[in-house]
């Protein structure tokens, strides 16, 4: 029996539909077990296709991309209808990932689109030229339908792709499961941690890495410490920052309010003291774009609750 | 089977009209019970009073309770009897929490707010309650050896009463002998007696004492481990003579070439790079002053080691590296003067004849310069007119130091009626703020300096002091009069602010014990704990703490070896285990935890490890860890939102 498999992309940059491919001649063992059922990237087939399906038909769907518009939503209710185990597919399904930073710019569509922005009207009066209803917030996968598991990842790497399709073809995906490290992956980083101290901020197009140290120590703000591992440190080793594309770790909350909260730890500038906090200041203030840096992916996730805080805040003052 | 569903019992305290003055403490009571996992809830009016604790005791015995929240005071006074009343009624103490309604509640609020606010806060500590875990103090063995840092006076008592006890003591001094300051003073205020006669007898006394170890010309390197457990590695400087082998026949002091200012003398006298800091040092013995002799590596001189006959003179003495375990640190690194070249109204230290008050000391003493002659620096003339200038760099915030040192009233007093017995025809004036003769017999001994010995009282402060021929003018304000005073003095002494002795701060930071900002060490309560330092097993004596006299730093020499011993005598240490934790599934070994504490429990490899015994659970590491690995028991984060939902929920408290 071939495992019947499902791909769809929401709001996705399409490298999710494409990193399928890392696993290189790995794949060719794969295939052949897999019956691909709906895949829009890869076979054609369209809405109407899937609405045929019995329900619970699918035995896996993979999302990958945001919901942003009123067709994502509808689209994944669907699947999740015809599947009998969804996962949230690459960063954007489980986080919110790039795309959803638009949320922190409320009325954006009038700056990328103009004035003249009209999205269509619903399914199935929609007309051809018109794009979908954008929701009012760009979603993680789990806002809208309930997720079996995580696929983590910008796009996932290799491994991890192979770790799910092992769990997949033979059944074993367990509810609530990510396909990820429960430890941060300093634990797989080989670089060197020695004086555990931040006396600057610096983006990584200011310096060149010292390729041994940790790239922490160096200034940059790596969200490793915050971030499940499974990628073998792939951006420290090449001497990027990591930016969180694997989710926090289990316990960690809110990665940017934890990795900011380390990074007050860890400033330093001179002696240790009240004497200091105006210049420990001014070096946490030279991180420059916070949101962007800290919540890169997980925006969507997690700035919603702050979002919700902030606006019953205004309810309550006005 | 044991008891899984939380079953809370619920005090509430009224301290009398403290707490129920303010707060209706029934309906506090009444709101509690009403809590889900609650069974029992009451009130009291003293529930710190035996009847109270027995009610509590009760109460857990009858009603098989899981947790117990006390709504009472601050935690910092009642828990541990909260705590420990629970351990005798059979429950762990650690499943006993303080809703604090007093502090917190009822004396800052007023009204029906109040009681609001208290029953908010009992519910947001049944919800604490509710997660705590059964906890266990973590146990340790003591090493029961003491160390001392500091051979002055207070380190001299405390090694004594420590060693009196019968444990043995290492006493660390930096300098070639121990005695400290009051080995160089004169007599001693109010009772006039030699300061050196009462203080000799017990450096003897810590030299012959089978259980003192004196490491003189020694400093404290690294010190690492905890409470009970330290290690501490101690340089010892070579002092290129075997003390088993000199007789103190003095024949190398004689033959050596080279002249040096004093510091014992205070630079009034010089002495040769082999010397013996005055007849009386202990350990007993030369040491040769490797920065100032004409040179060892090649041999330069070497007549001192021709002419030793007891061949006690080493040239190879090399530095030595020593390792020792102790259980207890007690820390008397004492003080010095606030140096007077930082005095730019008093001539920057460039004018001869003036001088600070422990150089005054040296012109008084039987065995200073002048073999107490009082004869002034710069042309060996006595003194016919004398001006004590006191809180010179004291109580000046604006320019030296902002606290009053506290001993110069009294020592300059001293100072100004020996002068006038040494010089009877002498004239000594005394430039004073206030006088603060605080102690006993301390005021008579003013009065005495004042009226008896006729010595010039002026109240004011000295502007400025410059040298004229062989004069040193004083322009000075009298306040009382509000007349502008001039003394043409032949001398003039300045009672300096005490400060802490150099390298105060760096041996804190070895130690992680606190400085002031004024750079004396800090204990930890100042009016309950005096006597001690924030780190276990550290203790404080004498004028590393803050300015003080003999007296005074013998008491608490005295009182900080009583400390010592106790800790030394206890079979074993508990400490308390409400610590930081590590997830080690959850730590990925990044360290970022690591420098945060403050304490140096934590330690890392592949992952985070707390040392239980070091960590003193302040948290930070906690807020640090970013993924979430660090947790504090019975604070774990689900803990904390629980709370903060209890404390926050909307619906009606019932008030």
């Amino acid at each position: 029996m071939k495992l019947k498999l499902a791909v769809y992309w929401t709001g996705s940059c399409g490298g999710c539909d494409v990193s399928f491919l890392e696993l290189g001649p790995g794949l060719l063992d794969v295939l052949p077990q897999l019956e691909i059922v709906f895949w829009p990237a890869l076979v054609d087939a369209k809405r109407g296709d899937l609405e045929k399906l019995p329900s619970r038909s699918i035995d896996v769907a993979l999302v990958n991309g945001v919901i942003r518009t009123a067709e994502n939503k509808e689209m994944v209710e669907l699947l999740r209808e015809k599947s009998k185990q969804l996962g949230a597919y690459g960063a954007c399904a489980h986080l919110g990932g790039v795309p959803a930073l638009a949320n922190h710019a409320p009325g954006f569509t009038e700056v990328v689109f103009g004035p003249g922005f009209r999205p269509a009207s619903p399914w199935p009066e929609a007309p051809e030229d018109a794009p979908p209803a954008l929701l009012p917030e760009a979603l993680p996968l789990d806002e809208v339908v309930p997720v079996d598991f995580v696929v983590p990842g910008c796009p996932p790497p290799a491994g991890l792709i192979a770790r799910f399709f092992q769990a997949a073809l033979s059944g074993e995906v367990q509810a609530g499961q990510v396909f990820a490290e429960d430890k941060a992956l300093c634990e797989e980083c080989p670089r060197t941690r020695e004086e555990r101290r931040l006396t600057r901020i610096v983006r990584p197009h200011e310096v060149v890495p010292d390729p041994k140290t940790c790239l922490l120590d160096q200034g940059m703000v790596c969200l490793g410490p915050v971030t499940r591992g499974g990628c073998q440190a792939a951006c420290p080793q090449a001497g990027m920052p990591c930016t969180g594309c694997l989710g926090p770790t289990p316990k960690a909350g809110d990665p940017a309010l934890a990795m900011l909260s380390a990074l007050a730890s860890l400033v330093r500038a001179g002696e240790e003291g009240e004497d200091a906090f105006p210049q420990e200041n001014q070096i946490l203030d030279s991180l420059v774009d916070p949101i962007g840096t800290l919540y890169k992916y997980a925006y969507a996730k997690y700035a919603r609750p702050l979002q919700r805080l902030a606006r019953r805040r205004e309810e309550v003052r006005a | 089977m044991p008891e899984t569903r939380a079953r809370i019992g619920v005090f509430v305290c009224h301290c009398g009209k403290n707490i129920a003055g303010t707060v209706d403490v029934a309906k506090v009571a009444e709101q509690a019970a009403r809590i889900p996992g609650v069974v029992y809830a009451t009130h009291y009016e003293y529930m710190c009073s035996d009847p109270g604790q027995a009610l509590l005791k009760r109460a857990i015995r009858e009603h098989r309770l899981t947790g117990v929240v006390v709504a009472a005071c601050s935690p910092t006074m009642h828990e541990d009897t909260f705590r420990k009343a629970a351990e005798e009624a059979g429950l762990n103490p650690y499943l006993v929490e303080i809703a604090n309604i007093r502090e917190q509640v009822s004396w800052v609020h007023s009204g029906p707010a109040a009681t609001e606010k208290a029953v908010r806060v009992t519910r947001t500590m049944v919800a604490k309650v509710q997660g705590n875990r059964a906890l266990r103090p973590a146990e340790l063995g003591v090493v029961r050896r003491a160390l001392v840092v500091g051979g002055g006076i207070a380190g001299i008592q405390a090694a004594l009463d420590i060693a009196n006890a019968g444990f043995d003591v290492i006493l660390v001094e930096r300098s070639p002998s121990i005695g400290g300051h009051m080995a160089q003073l004169s007599e001693t205020f109010p009772t006039l007696d030699c300061s050196q006669c009462i203080l000799t007898p017990k450096m003897v006394e810590v030299a012959r004492h089978p259980r003192i170890r004196i490491l003189a010309y020694s400093e404290v390197e690294e010190v690492s481990g905890f409470v009970g457990n330290y290690r501490v590695r101690i340089r010892k400087k070579p002092t290129f003579v075997d003390p088993s082998k000199c007789n103190l026949c003095g024949e190398c002091a004689r033959v050596c070439p080279v002249r040096v200012p004093n510091e014992f003398d205070r630079g009034l006298s010089t002495r040769t790079a082999i010397y013996i800091p005055f007849p009386q040092a202990i350990p007993s013995t030369y040491t040769l002053d490797v920065q100032n002799c004409l040179g060892i590596l090649p041999l330069r001189c070497g007549k001192c080691a021709e002419v030793c006959e007891a061949k006690a003179i080493d040239f190879d003495m090399h530095e030595e590296i020593l390792e020792e375990e102790v259980g207890a640190i007690v820390l008397a690194t004492g003080y010095e003067l606030y140096p007077k070249e930082a005095m730019a109204e008093y001539g920057y230290g460039t004018v001869p004849d003036v001088i600070d008050g422990l150089e005054f000391e040296r012109l008084l003493s039987a065995s200073g310069p002048t073999r107490g002659e009082i004869r002034r620096p710069s042309d060996g003339k006595v003194p016919k007119e004398v001006v004590f200038i006191q809180c010179s760099g004291s109580r000046d915030p604006e320019h030296h130091k902002p606290y009053c040192s506290k001993i110069c009233c009294m020592y300059t007093a001293k100072h100004a009626l020996l002068y006038r017995h040494a010089v009877p025809d002498g004239q000594a004036y005394v430039f004073y703020i206030d006088i603060r003769a605080g102690g006993k017999d301390y005021e008579e001994f003013v009065n005495r300096a004042m009226q008896e010995e006729r010595i010039l009282y002026i109240r004011g402060k000295v502007a400025k002091v410059f040298r004229e021929g062989d004069k040193v003018v004083v322009w000075g304000v009298d306040t009382l009069t509000g007349k502008r005073v001039e003394v043409r003095a032949d001398l003039v002494v300045l009672a300096q602010a005490v400060v802490p002795s150099p390298g105060t701060a760096e041996l804190a930071r070895k130690l992680r014990v606190a400085c002031g900002s004024e750079g004396f060490l800090r204990e930890a309560h100042p009016k309950l704990r005096p006597l001690e330092a924030l780190t276990a097993g550290v203790f404080l004596a004498g004028a590393a703490q803050g300015p003080k006299d003999i007296p005074e730093s013998v008491a608490q020499a005295s009182g900080a070896a009583a400390k010592v011993i106790a800790l030394l005598s206890a079979p074993k240490l508990a400490h308390a285990p409400e610590v930081a934790e590590v997830n080690e599934e959850l730590c990925s070994g990044c360290g970022i935890c690591a420098p945060q504490c403050p304490y140096g429990a934590i330690s890392v490899d592949e992952v985070a490890h707390v040392n239980e015994i070091l960590c003193e659970g302040c948290g930070t590491c906690v807020a640090a860890c970013p993924s979430g690995a660090m947790t504090f028991r019975n604070v774990e984060d689900e803990q904390v939102l629980r709370m903060v939902r209890a404390a926050l929920e909307v619906a009606d408290v019932g008030v």
